[in-house]
C-alpha cells in the first residue's frame, strides 16, 4: 500500500487547520485537517483519515484517506484506501482502490488519463464511456493509448 | 467459449433478482428460475469467460470471472465481477467489482464495493457506495 503514514512529509496541514487558497509545493504534503480551494504539485499529496479538502489537486501522486470533494488530476498514481471518500472526477495514469472506499464521478485511467489535455476537452463530460463507433474508429483511439503521449 | 459452472457457494442459496432486484430463496442445484416476484426468468450460475462475448445484456445472480484472454462487450447485471481481461459495458453488481492489474475495463459502474489494482485500466462514470446497486435495481420493480 502506497498509503503509508510515514514522517517523508516536509509539510503539514495539522488536524486543527482550516485552509482557504491556493496551496503549491515541491515535494509532499501530509493534509490533516480541512483545506478548500485548489492544490497544484510535482511531489506527493496525502489527505489522511479525518481529513478533508474540497477543490481540485494537480499532483504527481494522491492518497486520500479521508474525504475529498473535486477533482483529482495525478500524473503518476492515485490511491484510494478503505476509509476514502471521493467525490468528483479522478484522471490518473495508475490507480489503486481498496475495498471499502467510496468513489462517485468519472474515472479515466490509464495513458489517457495522466495526459493533461483530457480535462480540457467538455465533450468527455457527457460522451458516454462505451464506445458506439464502429470498430475501425476504436481501433484508431486504442492504437493512440499505445503511443508516447 | 465461456464455461459455465453451478453455483458453489455454501451460503448463497438467497438470491437476488436482476430484474426487480428483489430476494428469493433457491433450491441449492438450481441453474435458473422464475422470480417469484416479477415472473423473469433467472440465471443463477457462476460464469468463468475466457474468450470473446458479446450479447445484449448480460445477467447472473451468480458471479462473472472475466479471465485475461477473456472480453466481454454487454451490460452486466451480476453479483461479483472480476476483470482480469477486457470488459466493455456498464456494470451494476450487488457485491464487489473487482478490476486485477490486467483488467481493462471501459463502462459505468454501479457497484458498493470495488477494488482496483494498480496497472488496471480504467475509463468511465463509477458510483462505487454501499448499497448502490442494490437500490437502482428496486428501482425497476413495477
Ligand atoms: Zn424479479
Amino acid at each position: 500500500m502506497a498509503a503509508d503514514t510515514g514522517g517523508d512529509f516536509p509539510t503539514i496541514i495539522g488536524p486543527d487547520a482550516n485552509f482557504k487558497g491556493e496551496l503549491r509545493f515541491e515535494k509532499a504534503v501530509k493534509h490533516l485537517g480541512r483545506f478548500e480551494g485548489t492544490i497544484e504539485s510535482k511531489g506527493r499529496l496525502l489527505v489522511a483519515e479525518g481529513a478533508s479538502l474540497s477543490g481540485d489537486v494537480k499532483a504527481e501522486t494522491i492518497d486520500v484517506q479521508g474525504e475529498v470533494k473535486g477533482n483529482l488530476h495525478a500524473t503518476g498514481k492515485v490511491c484510494l484506501t478503505s476509509t476514502a471518500k471521493l467525490e468528483g472526477d479522478l484522471h490518473t495514469a495508475r490507480l489503486e482502490v481498496n475495498e471499502g472506499a467510496v468513489f462517485v464521478g468519472r474515472c479515466v485511467v490509464g495513458a489517457n488519463g495522466a495526459r493533461p489535455t483530457q480535462e480540457s476537452k467538455p465533450a468527455a463530460e457527457t460522451k458516454p464511456a462505451v464506445d458506439t463507433r464502429p470498430q475501425a474508429d476504436q481501433g484508431r483511439d486504442r492504437a493512440a493509448v499505445g503511443g508516447k503521449r | 467459449m465461456l464455461k459455465r459452472q453451478a453455483s458453489t457457494s455454501d451460503g448463497g442459496r438467497t438470491v437476488h433478482c436482476t430484474h426487480c432486484g428483489r430476494a428469493q430463496e433457491v433450491a441449492r442445484r438450481a441453474m435458473s428460475v422464475f422470480c417469484v416476484h416479477c415472473t423473469q426468468r433467472l440465471i443463477i450460475e457462476d460464469y468463468t469467460i475466457t474468450s470473446y462475448h458479446a450479447t445484449r445484456m448480460f445477467a447472473t445472480c451468480g458471479d462473472i470471472v472475466v479471465e485475461k484472454s477473456g472480453f466481454v462487450s454487454a451490460p452486466i447485471r451480476v453479483r461479483q465481477l472480476t476483470v482480469r481481461g477486457r470488459v466493455q459495458g456498464n456494470v451494476e453488481a450487488r457485491g464487489c467489482v473487482r478490476i486485477d492489474r490486467t483488467g481493462q475495463f471501459r463502462g459505468d459502474i454501479v457497484a458498493p464495493r470495488l477494488v482496483v489494482a494498480d496497472g488496471a485500466q480504467l475509463n468511465g462514470y463509477l458510483r462505487i457506495a454501499p448499497s448502490s446497486a442494490g437500490d437502482r435495481m428496486e428501482e425497476r420493480a413495477p
